[in-house]
């Protein structure tokens, strides 16, 4: 872009006035939606980005962004997901590794391994995959699948869960 | 020394009293110059490099959107810093620069706040508002990496200045409009999808930030950029860094 500063204001927003061919100033949105994926766009290869990134049509691949993923509703996915933090309402077919927080919503069906560190799963939600989250010692994990563990701070799920 | 290009339509009466404020306005800052009149044929490179010879150290566009296009599209390369004095309608870009529309834009122009600009390049030429891909059976890949396409016809704009204005339906009383960001060129894809008896239907629009990128398809795709036409079957899209330096407003949105 033309532009060399950072700006905060950007993006997509509603300009009710154009008279005159000089636009009013936009309402603009407050979150920094960089790339959006729209309906009946199919994205393939290694898709990258260093900012938010929303979902609405079908990605396959890989999926990287450092910052937040928004899959919404009737998208599709099928790669591997690397993200900041994701909020997911549509489909994933593969790996997801998320840095911070994940949000499964209702709608939301993943089928492959989650790596992440704060997950949230609204009822509703089809989950098939191993779950894995920070802060548990591999041999707690190995006691309590031998039958032996007590006390179970984080869990590892194996095989379908519908929540 | 400052050289005025002015645009052809400026000739109009209605623009007569706007264009004679700013005259008497430039002499008052001791900035007046001389002054070009440009037409649609005109080359700009050839006529800066001959006044850059003379001795001219600022060019300085007046008219619309699309003079600044045409001038800066064939003037990037030239030695010099430029300015811009917006008037009349279609100036959408002015409001970008931080630049007011008529009398007021002298001021701006007296301050000569400088900015290095970026431009897109687009196979052998620049582009500075906007490079639009009229709708048809296109694939785009980006930064060598990924490849976007669509199941029927699609429509691409490629944003540098000039914010892209959009109604999801063409009978919508409200225009949504996406402004550009920075660092960056944004690509906007609109596919179109088949309407039930004939005619095509706009969905909403893909926003893909970019460095470079592809447009090919099978058969040849009309591409415009900076009011200039072209019939193309591959179109590589660059981002060409601090390519222009421009006196901008304090209230530039950049």
């Amino acid at each position: 872009m033309i532009f060399q500063k950072a700006s905060p204001r950007i993006a997509l927003g509603n300009s009710e006035d154009l008279m005159d061919g000089v636009a009013e100033a936009p309402n603009f949105t407050d979150d920094e939606v960089e790339t959006i994926v729209g309906p009946s766009v199919h994205v393939e290869g290694d898709f990258a980005s260093q900012g938010n990134i929303v979902v609405k049509g079908s990605v396959s691949g890989s999926v990287t962004t450092s910052r937040h993923l928004t899959v919404e509703q009737g998208a599709k996915i099928t790669a591997n997901v690397k993200a900041g933090s994701a909020r997911i309402a549509g489909e994933v077919k593969g790996n997801m590794k998320v840095k911070e927080s994940l949000e499964l919503t209702s709608t939301a069906k993943i089928l492959g391994d989650i790596d992440v560190k704060i997950l949230t799963v609204e009822p509703g939600a089809a989950l098939y995959g191993k779950l894995t989250m920070p802060g548990v010692d591999l041999g707690e994990v190995k006691a309590m699948r031998s039958g032996r563990g007590a006390g179970r701070k984080a869990e590892e799920v194996s095989g379908v869960a519908v929540v | 020394m400052y050289v005025y290009i002015y645009d052809n339509f400026l000739r109009q009466p209605k623009h007569a009293s706007v264009v004679k404020a700013m005259e008497v306005r430039l002499t008052d800052y001791g900035i007046a110059g001389k002054i070009l009149r440009f037409n649609n044929y005109t080359d700009a490179k050839p006529i800066i490099d001959d006044e850059i010879k003379r001795g001219a150290k600022t060019v300085v566009i007046v008219g619309n959107d699309a003079t600044l296009g045409q001038v800066l599209s064939r003037g990037a390369t030239c030695d010099c810093i430029f300015g811009f004095l917006p008037v009349g309608p279609d100036n959408s870009i002015a409001e970008v620069l931080g630049i007011p529309i008529g009398v007021e834009a002298c001021d701006v122009l007296s301050k000569r706040r400088k900015e290095r600009l970026d431009v897109g390049w687009m196979n052998s030429r620049y582009f500075v508002s906007q490079l639009h891909v009229l709708p048809s059976k296109v694939e785009v890949i980006y930064d060598e990496r990924f490849k976007v396409s669509a199941q029927d016809k699609m429509e691409v704009i490629v944003c540098n200045l000039k914010p892209f204005y959009w109604k999801s339906d063409p009978k919508d009383k409200v225009s949504r409009v996406v402004h550009p960001q920075d660092g960056k060129l944004e690509a906007f894809l609109r596919p179109l999808t088949r309407k039930r008896w004939w005619g095509y239907k706009y969905e909403d629009p893909s926003i893909f930030p970019f460095e470079e990128m592809e447009i090919y398809a099978k058969e040849p795709f009309t591409v415009e950029a900076d009011g200039k036409t072209s019939k193309e079957i591959k179109v590589k899209i660059k981002l060409a860094r601090n390519k222009v330096e421009m006196i901008v407003g304090r209230n530039r949105k950049f």
